[in-house]
């Protein structure tokens, strides 16, 4: 008798509360506050159009960001708003690749949009354990593609400047790890990068103050993702993946500076990162 | 088989009868039966590969019927190595607000585990593979050492890591909030400390769930369990501030038995550094699952899901009632449903979803 009771109590109690979620007032979709009379959240709850603003704030933001997001994310593959362009367009796939997650202009051969129609050839379908996304909205998303995946408005969150994506500063990898992406909030001039101005040096020591120490990698290779905003892989050379501390120096002052697309230095950027050997 | 290997066969039989039990890699069912995970895990945290025990106990305990097939499936292939899997497949329906319903046929997931007993009873090396859908990605691979009166153990490789109560539900929000789950092991070492009445771990990983280490800081995760027969009671700690963005969480969770019921309940409190301001967010579950008959239990949960405790209106509920049925050994069926209820303006917090799964376990 007592556990009918028991049952009973939780088969009434439960659908009582589950019955109360929240009722959402002065919130926008992704339970955001409204600000400013707007409906806040970046444009949440509005109509989904195929731009990566609207895609972040109807999709990304309030349906994937529950698992991609922050260091734990799956495969760190990061899809909030400072991330999600770099991550995206014309970056390799970690479960496969051969594939591009966004192809510019080919939606059919971006792995997003495999993973989100469910027939990639790894994992399960997105979003993982919920119902598949509308094949409306995955149109859009496409549509978004086929235009050529063009990035947010600056401001949105995108990096200001030039900045590391992956790995960040002082990360430790391994040699197979994907090679270092970086990327800029506005479009840089690609012809200015030379020689004289990008430089990649590895320390056995992790210092680089000792010259006897520091060997200058050489062959690294730009592979630009994004014209506008820039943002490129720089591939080393499999035969200069050697353990030890790398330091990318990209000089944006001096006398043979990048510039961005209105001829303005950019600054100077560095980046180290160091490469181990698994035992 | 070995004569030890029938005399530990026997013996779990033999106690699967006496407590009158149904295994279940499930911790309900540790909860009913006063066991600790190491019970029936190759894992003394629980989940994937099942030991000795737990293979027999699985095809003599569980089942509504035992089909006779003769000596029953250990998983050794010998003194040195051990295999089992499971196979998930399921069939659902949502329905979404202003969206048209799905169905859709899937399989879950298929699991390959190995365990190589280098050294028996002190030093292993263990897969688990999950092989389908698609291509194959390993969720564990570590190697293991237990000291000589397997009180203390040493693990290294990629594991999933210790905190709270190891559903095997992902999408339970204290899973998918805390980022804890089977779909998010990482790569460190785990000292466990293993006692009557006690179990306990402490992890260091990189804190990237198996992405590449960085300088910023590692993920420390701490888990402490009481184990009586008839009730536990445990608390997680879990810190990270891999990649700058400091996470800590923590929690307590218990069980407790009365009668045929099953309770399980977890809180979970968690605080993010890199919102300004600092994101905090509560998380909860409570579970009863009701053994009325041999091979059936019945589950009703209901969770609850604070995503930011400075804004009001915010809060999501499930609420899920799932049938467990397991006809004869290495065969389950499950059929149940889940409410989703959270603000209005969310279409997919709030859906409707039934489903069957069955899942094949050897």
């Amino acid at each position: 008798m007592m556990t009918r009771r028991l049952i009973g109590a939780m088969l009434i109690a439960g659908p009582l509360l589950a019955a109360c979620g929240g009722s959402g007032e002065g919130l926008d979709q992704n339970g955001r506050p409204v600000t400013g009379g707007g409906n806040g959240g970046g444009g949440g709850g509005s109509t989904l159009t195929p731009d990566l603003q609207s895609i972040q704030a109807n999709v990304f933001t309030p349906i994937c960001t529950a698992c991609h997001a922050g260091a734990a994310a799956p495969l760190g593959f990061r899809l909030d708003e400072a991330s999600a362009f770099a991550m995206l367009v014309n970056a390799p796939s970690v479960e496969v690749p051969s594939l591009l997650r966004v192809s510019p202009g080919d939606p059919d051969s971006s792995y997003l949009i495999q993973k989100l129609e469910g027939h990639a050839a790894v994992g399960a379908q997105m979003p993982l354990d919920q119902a598949p996304l509308p094949q409306a909205t995955i149109n859009v998303i496409r549509q978004w593609i086929t235009n050529g995946a063009a990035p947010a408005p600056a401001g949105m969150g995108l990096l200001t400047q030039l900045a590391a994506v992956a790995p960040v500063e002082n990360e430790i990898l391994t040699r197979s790890a994907p090679a270092p992406l970086i990327a800029a909030d506005g479009a840089l001039q690609l012809t200015t990068i030379n020689a004289a101005n990008l430089t990649v040096e590895r320390s056995t020591s992790g210092q680089f103050d000792d010259a006897a120490d520091v060997t200058r990698v050489h062959g690294a290779k730009l592979d630009v993702r994004s014209r506008n905003p820039t943002v490129f892989s720089l591939e080393l050379p499999e035969s200069e993946r050697m353990p030890g501390t790398y330091r990318v120096t990209l000089r944006g002052s001096g006398p043979v500076p990048v510039l961005d697309s209105q001829g303005r230095p950019i600054g100077d950027f560095t980046l180290r990162f160091t490469i181990e050997d698994l035992p | 088989m070995t004569a030890r290997l029938r005399i530990v066969t026997l013996l779990a039989v033999f106690i699967s009868m006496l407590v009158c039990a149904r295994a279940e890699a499930e911790p309900w069912f540790a909860v009913q039966q006063g066991f600790k995970c190491a019970q029936c895990h190759v894992n003394p945290a629980g989940g994937g590969m099942r030991n000795t025990f737990g293979e027999v106990w699985g095809q003599t305990a569980l089942p509504a019927r035992h089909l006779d097939i003769g000596e029953p499936w250990t998983g050794e292939i010998n003194k040195y190595i051990a295999i089992g899997g499971n196979l998930r497949a399921s069939g659902s329906f949502t329905d979404t607000p202003h969206q048209k319903s799905l169905s859709s046929f899937d399989v879950d997931e298929m699991r390959l585990y190995v365990e190589v007993r280098a050294i028996p009873d002190r030093l292993s090396l263990y897969v688990d593979q999950k092989i389908a859908p698609g291509g194959s990605i390993n969720s564990e691979a570590y190697g293991r050492l237990w000291t000589s009166n397997h009180q203390w153990y040493l693990q290294a490789g990629q594991m999933y890591l210790p905190y709270g109560i190891r559903l095997q539900d992902d999408t339970a929000f204290i899973r998918q909030v805390t980022g804890v789950n089977f779909a998010t092991p990482d790569r460190g070492v785990q000292v466990g400390f293993e006692s009557p009445n006690w179990s306990a771990q402490l992890a260091v990983t990189n804190g990237t769930a198996g992405g590449s280490s960085t300088p910023d800081g590692k993920q420390y995760s701490l888990r402490a369990e009481h184990v009586r027969s008839i009730w536990r009671l445990g608390a997680s700690v879990n810190f990270n501030d891999a990649t700058g963005e400091s996470r800590q969480m923590q929690n307590i969770f218990a069980g407790v038995r009365t009668g045929p019921i099953s309770w399980l309940a977890e809180a979970d409190y968690i605080s993010d550094e890199n919102f300004t301001p600092k994101r905090k967010q509560v998380v909860g579950l409570l579970e009863a699952n009701w053994n009325f008959a041999k091979g059936h239990n019945l589950k009703v949960t209901t969770e609850y899901f604070d995503p930011d405790r400075d804004v009001d209106h915010d809060y999501q509920d499930r609420w899920s009632i799932v049938w467990e049925y397991t006809p004869y050994q290495f065969l389950q069926v499950r059929v149940g449903g889940r409410n989703y209820d959270g603000i209005p303006q969310n279409d997919s917090q709030n859906r409707r979803l039934v489903f069957a799964q069955i899942n094949g376990y050897f």
